[in-house]
Formats: structure tokens, C-alpha cells, sequence
């Protein structure tokens, strides 16, 4: 399997986390896998974006315009990366609910509107699937499980070949047993979600 | 346990850069780790000091690099393997020791780990630290990959030993925050003499100046061992020659852009096309395969993430071979930016331009692209909803406001804070002349009027003060976090005291080294092994160093901030106000997260905005219906918003 993900977001919203899940879940499914993070300092709310390569790969980094998934955690930052390295033929998974920075709150900027951003990303890549994870993930209990749930998305796009057990198990052992049953909630019903946006 | 410490040869796994290092020294039974956290090579300080109690090995973090140098060159002259991590800029405040190691060589194993960040992601500086290893004279490995740093961390401890030498293991950025597949290797059990011995195989071994040549005797010596070096880097796995013959062009690579490299080739389909030398052991790098690619090739593409080291080496080897060949890279012919760090887009052009193959990528159609651009607005970085600096800071802007021009400048450190440095990203700013000028502060982040390196705020406003002379009407601040007080803030503490340089020191003391990802400071009450210490007093010191005007001050209570500030700028002489609040994240970790109860009363707010020039990334603003907000995800109740609100409109009911 050949993959090229990237996983964007602001700090706290778990995208590391989700992209170590799934080069973790690629190696035990047989792959070679890097991840290349990109983040400020352990500060909240900054910009983060996480590479993660599976297959023939060395590198950490992604080639511009070659990311065959990118998952957004949070709109204006899937369009920061959207506009760089969504490949023609990629997908991008949306969570449109927007994380607010500093240069609006100040009066220095306005924030983008999300369906404009949409729009933009569909004359970037092949396919935009609009996938509320934020909502998803509060109505299955677990706010903070919305990392999940888009990764449940990007499964759904079946671009990631390998069982899905792979990732389940991964996720079990990244988080505390409790959080177990929600997180397989939350998995699904991002997959179901993806299915139900490009339908 | 973390799981790099985990006894299971054979395991692959996904491992950080950091991880991997942290489990070649594992591998290798270290029996000391030390260190100063510094993004990006923190992380293998944090695998060690969680892993130390479970191995029964030592690690600390020490006050600052050229400590942390100290305690670990003192550990390997008893014969004890030994492992120090810092980033880029540590290695400029450990260099007194660093450049002097090698004269004495050690005893037991020294790896000496330092993380470069072309890019300046996280640092003052893109410095390339490997020709500080060749200043040194010091033995030089760089990683390609994860596997290959656990396992040169694994070898160098056995370098090291067999050489008597440290051995510096150079990372970068997207060699220690990226991760990739690691397979395990025996965790080593066999127990090493601990011991002293002053005529450790050479009299006075461990005395630089010591009989019976002195320094540059001893400078001698270290210049006998450069064949050993060599001899080692010659025979070395972690070079990897590759001639094709009857191809005219090869390349050359190091460390993590040997894997660009080999991922433009893959992507190219042009696997084994042309000849290639992968370079891991970079200093003293291998003198006769490099003459090798220099027979087999007319061009030659040399690519390093920083510096054209090995690119002039090959070109001074050509030279005395008297060859004629096109070395091209980033030095005089540069085809590489001489600039910012290396990425897999422009390694892969001018890895297809040197094999004439064509490469391009999808173009984005023109108005696709202005409207992505047009939306894509910047994200500043920010402190965090109820950072104490934000009282610090909030404070200090009203003591701003009332002095005016008077109080001229406002120097910064490096932590955290030094965000009231960088702006808001999307506020335009039109430079003007020399002229004598004071700002607005409109948010904190506009508060800093410099930003260099840890420690430097406090010299830089004595050097200010002096140059301005006893000018009465033009005030000096600094301000500097706890981690950085004890770590460079100390000496130019007595400085100031000693001389009385008519300053104010603000000391922003959150209880732990935040900006690195909250590692124990002398405030935390605990070490990096998790056990209890006391803590350090600040206010204290201070005292002890002769400061007459010292008071500590309520981070989060800006009446009680801003009086402390307002009376030590208005004191004449040396002045320090320790502005204390714990970490708000700290404290969330603790005590879990609660629904905050702060909101807006929309019919009372007046829409001033003065909640808003806090800068709490929780305080929003609709500027439609010109009313403050709240963001229920982010607050955390600190109140200091609540506090500056002139009609009461913020409440907790
Ligand atoms: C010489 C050097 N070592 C390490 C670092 C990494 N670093 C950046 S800020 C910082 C210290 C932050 O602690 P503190 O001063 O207490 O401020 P805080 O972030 O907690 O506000 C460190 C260690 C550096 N920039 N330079």
C-alpha cells in the first residue's frame, strides 16, 4: 500500500495523536510508515499539521500537491494545507466547526467563511466530504474523540487497505480501557459519515 | 513502562526520532542521561528521565547546557556511559566544555546529542552544528532515519570508547519530531567499572593544563587520534557507497536528506540510476569512498540540511586529486537555496534536473489559487486562555500606559512569554526611521521590544540603561520565565546588582519550563525522575545577590501586578518584581478540566474591547453586534478578564 496522509488542526484537537494511530496501525499491518510533525511550542491553538507516508517511504515530509487524504480537524487550517498539497485526485475530510485565531479576535483579520473554503478545496482536489466530527464525536459522548471519528472518515474514503481491526486495536491501546467502547463508537461513525457525504 | 525501554528484541514499532535515540542509549546500558529541554530535541530527555527509575540508571535535568555538559563529561571521565541532549543553541552556552572535551578525550562512553532545526521552526537560529563538531575535532554521526539514530546512539557508545572520545550525534527537526519504523535491539545488561584513575592511560589525563605538555600538547595528541577517526568512518556501516558505473553523475547525501533523496529517486523511478554516497558518519566523513564518487563522476550533487560541509570537502579532495568535476549543492554553485531547510519538493527537482528527467507537479489553476490564498488567514501563535503571563503582561501594559514615552523599552527572553514579541501575524507594520519612538501596546503581543536568546534580556537592558546614561524619564525593563532565570539570568543578575543599573527585572515564575513541553524548573517541586525536591526562591536569590528592591506580586491579580510593577520602575536603581501564577495547563492536568462559568452580560458589555486586549484566545469579539464573548471550550475562569472590564459586564454567575 502506497499512502500519503496529512492531518491538520490546531493544538489540542489530537491530530499528532491520530496520525501516530495510523502510521502505528500501517506498520503492524505489515508497511514501512514515517510521520513528520509540524507544530509551534506546547502552547494551545496553534496551527498543526502531521505527514504520515506509508510504503516505499524515507522521507518524513509529503510532496506538494501529493496528499491522497487530508483530514481537517478545523477549516481555515484544511485550507492552509488544502492549497498546498492536496493532490488533484485526493480527498479532503472537512470538520467545518472553526477554532477562532487571535488575528480575528483582535480585530486584524476575518475569518474565512467555511463554505467558501469548501468551494476553494473542490477545484483543489478530487473529492471534499464534509464530516461534522465535532458533532459527531459530542453526540456519541466523547468530545474529545472527534480525532476518531475523521479517522473513521478516512477509512471510509477505503484508500487505507488494511483491516480495520489494525486501527481498532491501535486505538484501544492509545487511550485509557474506558474510552474503548466510544472510541469504536466514534470510529464507525466517522466511516458511516464519510460513506453518507460522498453518497 | 514506556514502551522504548521495553526488553523485546526483534519488537518493531512507529518510534519519534527522539525515541529512537533515547533507545540506543537504553540498548547500550547508559548510566547517566542529562540534559536542558529544547525543541526540538527534548523528547529524548523526557523518554530517559521517565525510564531512568524503571532501568535503574540516573537522569536529570540540569540548570542549563553548560551544567548539563559538566555533570555528563564528569560521569564519562569515571567510565560510566553517558548520554547529553540539547538543541542547536544549547551547544553555544555548553561550548567552553564542549570545545575543550576532546583534549582529554573520556573514559567511559559520551554521547553528546544535539538537534539542529534548519527552518527555524523553534529557534533563534538555523545554525548547522556539525562544523561545530569539526571545530572540536569530535567524531560526527547524522541519522537518515529513525532506525538508523537508534541504532548510531547504540554505536556510538562502543565509538566512543573504543576511541576515548565523545562522539556527537547530530539530529534535526524532521529527524527527531518525525517518526518511522524501528526494530529493537538487545537492551545491553553487561555492568561497566564505575571508577577514578587520574593517570587514566596518560599522566594527568584528566588535567588540560596539566603536565606534561600542557594544551597544546594535549592538542597534539587529539590531532594523533584524527586517523583513528578517519579509520573508523572509513570502515563505517553508516556510510553507504553505491558506484553505477557508466553513469556521469552521482550524489551525495547526509543525515535526514538522504532520505529526500532516496524518495525523489523512488518517485522518479530512478532507483540505482546513478551512483550514490550516503554519508552517516559525517566528521571525519570517509575520505576514500568520497575520492571514489569523484573517479566514477563529472557531476557531482552534494545535499546537507545545513552547511555545504561535506560539499567543500569534496571539492578540497577534488582539488588535491587535481580534478576537474562539477560539484554542485548549496556552496558557491548553489542549485539548492543556501537558506531554510531542506524539503522533498526541492530535492526532488534538482535530483531530476541533475539526471535530465522531467518532473513537475499538478499547477493550480490561477484563480483556484488566489482564492485559496485570500483565505487562508494567518493563525498568530497566542498564550493560552488563562496564561498567568497574560496578568503579567496585562499589568505591565497599564504600567506602560501611564509612564507613555518614559518607559522606553521592554526587553524579552525566550519562553513562553516571548510571544509578547511576535506580533499579530495579520497587522500590517511599516518600518520607520531612527528616530526615538515608542509604540502602542495594543495586545500583549506587541509588548517586547526584543527577543534573542535565554538570558539575554536582562544584559541587554543593563547595556541599554548605560547607554542611555542616569536619564531618569527613559525606563528599562526585562522580564525573563523561571526556567530561564536560573538558567543564563544569573550572572547578569549580580551584574546589575553589583553595578545597580537602574532596571526593572520582571521574573515571570509559572512553576515549570513551559514553552519545551512543561519539564520540571527549580519552581516544580519535582525532578525529571519524578521524585520530590524542594524549590528554589527566586526572591531569595535575589536578595542574597544584594537586590534592595525586590516584591513578588499575584500574576492573576492585576491590581495587586500592576502596583508591584508600577513602584519598581519608579524606584531608582536596580528593581525586580517575581510575578508568580502556575501554568494554567499544569494546573488543568491536575485538577481536570471544569465548565467554565465566565460569560458576557450582552446588554451591559459597551463593546470597549479592553477584555480583547488581554489577548486570552477565549475572549472573542463580534464586531457586527460589537460585543465581547466568551469561548466556553477555551476559559478556564481565570478572571483576569472579569477584572479589567470597566462596566462589569463580565461575570461568573
Ligand atoms: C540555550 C537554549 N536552551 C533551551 C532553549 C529552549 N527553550 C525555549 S524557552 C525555554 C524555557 C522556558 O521556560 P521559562 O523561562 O520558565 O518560561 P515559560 O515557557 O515557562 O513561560 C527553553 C528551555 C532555548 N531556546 N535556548
Amino acid at each position: 500500500m502506497e499512502l500519503d496522509v496529512i492531518i491538520c488542526g490546531v493544538g489540542g484537537q489530537g491530530s499528532v495523536r491520530a496520525s501516530h494511530i495510523l502510521a502505528e496501525a500501517a506498520i503492524n499491518a505489515g508497511n514501512r510508515a514515517r510521520v513528520g510533525e509540524t507544530f509551534g511550542a506546547a502552547m494551545r491553538g496553534g496551527k498543526v499539521s502531521s505527514h504520515v507516508r506509508i510504503g516505499d517511504v524515507y522521507g518524513p515530509l509529503v510532496r506538494e500537491r501529493s496528499a491522497d487524504i487530508i483530514v481537517a480537524q478545523e477549516p481555515l487550517e484544511g485550507m492552509r494545507i488544502g492549497r498546498k498539497y492536496a493532490a488533484p485526485d485526493g480527498v479532503v475530510i472537512l470538520n467545518p466547526p472553526p477554532v477562532y485565531p487571535v488575528d480575528v479576535s483582535t480585530g486584524n483579520a476575518v475569518y474565512p467563511p467555511v463554505d467558501e473554503i469548501e468551494e476553494t478545496l473542490r477545484g483543489l482536489a478530487g473529492t471534499v466530504a464534509v464530516v461534522n466530527g465535532t458533532t459527531i464525536a459530542r453526540e456519541i459522548g466523547n468530545p474529545r474523540s472527534m480525532n476518531i471519528v475523521m479517522l473513521g472518515a478516512a477509512y471510509g474514503t477505503g484508500l487505507i487497505t488494511f483491516d480495520r481491526q489494525i486501527l481498532l486495536d491501535v486505538i484501544a491501546a492509545a487511550f485509557k480501557p474506558k474510552f474503548k467502547e466510544l472510541n469504536e463508537k466514534a470510529f464507525l461513525a466517522g466511516e458511516k459519515a464519510y460513506k453518507d457525504a460522498v453518497s | 513502562m514506556n514502551k522504548v525501554g521495553k526488553d523485546e528484541a526483534g519488537m518493531k514499532t512507529l518510534l519519534m526520532g527522539n525515541e529512537a535515540i533515547a533507545r540506543g542509549a537504553v540498548e547500550a546500558g547508559v548510566k547517566v542521561g542529562v540534559g536542558y529541554p529544547g525543541t526540538p530535541s527534548t523528547e529524548v530527555g523526557e523518554v530517559l528521565g521517565d525510564l531512568a527509575g524503571d532501568l535503574g540508571f540516573y537522569f536529570e535535568w540540569s540548570i542549563n547546557e553548560k551544567v548539563a555538559i559538566d555533570v555528563a563529561s564528569g560521569a564519562a571521565l569515571t567510565g560510566a556511559r553517558t548520554m547529553v541532549m540539547m538543541k542547536n543553541a544549547g551547544l553555544n552556552v555548553a561550548m567552553d566544555t564542549f570545545a575543550t572535551l576532546p583534549y582529554t578525550g573520556v573514559r567511559g562512553g559520551l554521547v553528546i546529542v544535539v538537534a539542529d532545526d534548519p527552518g527555524a521552526h523553534y529557534s533563534s537560529t538555523e545554525q548547522d552544528t556539525r562544523p561545530i563538531a569539526q571545530y572540536a575535532e569530535m567524531p560526527c554521526l547524522e541519522p537518515k532515519d529513525q532506525q538508523q539514530a537508534k541504532d548510531m546512539a547504540r554505536e556510538a557508545f562502543d565509538l566512543s570508547e573504543r576511541m576515548e572520545m565523545p562522539i556527537f550525534l547530530r539530529s534535526v527537526t524532521r529527524l527527531s519530531h518525525a517518526s518511522g519504523d524501528v526494530v529493537f535491539g538487545e537492551i545491553e545488561k553487561a555492568s561497566r567499572e564505575v571508577g577514578w584513575n587520574k593517570h587514566f592511560k596518560l599522566p594527568f589525563r584528566w588535567a588540560v593544563y596539566g603536565p606534561p605538555e600542557g594544551a597544546a600538547g594535549r592538542h597534539g595528541w587529539l590531532k594523533k587520534k584524527y586517523p583513528e577517526f578517519l579509520a573508523e568512518s572509513e570502515k563505517s556501516l553508516f556510510n553507504n557507497l553505491q558506484i553505477v558505473p557508466g553513469s556521469p553523475v552521482a550524489i551525495v547525501s547526509s543525515g535526514v536528506a538522504t532520505s529526500y533523496v532516496n524518495d525523489a529517486l523512488t518517485a522518479l523511478k530512478k532507483k540505482g540510476a546513478c551512483s550514490i554516497l550516503e554519508i552517516g558518519f559525517v566528521y571525519p566523513p570517509p575520505e576514500e569512498k568520497m575520492k571514489k564518487i569523484l573517479d566514477a563522476a563529472d557531476t557531482i550533487l552534494v545535499v546537507e540540511d545545513g552547511n555545504p560541509m561535506l560539499e567543500n570537502k569534496l571539492k578540497e579532495l577534488a582539488s588535491d586529486a587535481g580534478l576537474h568535476k562539477k560539484i554542485i549543492g548549496r556552496g558557491s554553485k548553489a542549485v539548492i537555496p543556501t537558506f531554510n531547510e531542506l524539503n522533498p519538493d526541492l530535492v526532488i527537482s534538482v535530483v531530476a534536473d541533475l539526471l535530465g528527467v522531467e518532473y513537475s507537479f499538478a499547477v493550480v489553476p490561477e484563480e483556484t489559487r488566489k482564492k485559496a490564498d485570500e483565505l487562508t488567514i494567518p493563525r498568530s501563535s497566542a498564550l493560552c486562555a488563562g496564561c498567568p503571563h497574560l496578568g503579567s503582561y496585562a499589568g505591565l501594559a497599564r504600567v506602560i500606559k501611564k509612564y507613555g514615552k518614559e518607559l522606553l523599552i521592554v526587553n524579552g527572553d525566550i519562553g513562553c512569554y516571548e510571544q509578547g514579541g511576535y506580533g499579530v501575524a495579520a497587522q500590517v507594520i511599516t518600518p520607520t526611521d531612527n528616530a526615538t519612538k515608542k509604540y502602542p501596546v495594543a495586545s500583549p503581543y506587541e509588548i517586547l521590544d526584543t527577543t534573542y536568546v535565554m538570558g539575554s534580556g536582562i544584559g541587554q537592558a543593563i547595556g541599554e540603561r548605560r547607554a542611555l546614561g542616569d536619564n531618569a524619564s527613559k525606563k528599562v525593563v526585562a522580564v525573563a520565565g523561571d526556567s530561564t532565570f536560573f538558567h543564563a539570568c544569573l550572572p547578569a543578575l549580580a551584574d546589575a546588582s553589583l553595578y545597580n543599573a537602574d532596571i526593572t527585572f520582571l521574573v515571570l515564575d509559572n512553576s515549570w519550563t513551559c514553552m519545551t513541553g512543561h519539564q520540571p524548573s527549580p519552581r516544580s517541586r519535582v525532578n525529571a525522575m519524578g521524585g520530590e525536591v524542594p524549590a528554589l526562591d527566586i526572591a531569595a536569590v535575589c536578595r542574597a545577590m544584594g537586590v534592595k528592591f525586590v516584591k513578588v506580586a499575584d500574576a492573576y491579580n492585576l491590581e495587586e501586578a500592576t502596583e508591584a510593577i508600577d513602584e519598581a520602575i519608579s524606584y531608582q536603581g536596580f528593581s525586580v518584581v517575581i510575578l508568580t501564577g502556575e501554568c494554567v495547563l499544569q494546573v488543568l492536568r491536575r485538577e481536570g478540566v471544569v465548565e467554565p462559568k465566565t460569560h458576557v452580560r450582552e446588554d451591559v458589555c459597551i463593546g470597549c474591547k479592553q477584555c480583547v486586549a488581554i489577548g486570552c484566545p477565549a475572549v472573542t469579539f463580534d464586531p457586527e453586534k460589537k460585543k465581547a464573548g466568551i469561548d466556553p471550550l477555551l476559559c478556564v475562569d481565570c478572571g483576569l478578564c472579569i477584572q479589567v472590564c470597566p462596566v462589569n459586564a463580565i461575570v461568573t454567575e
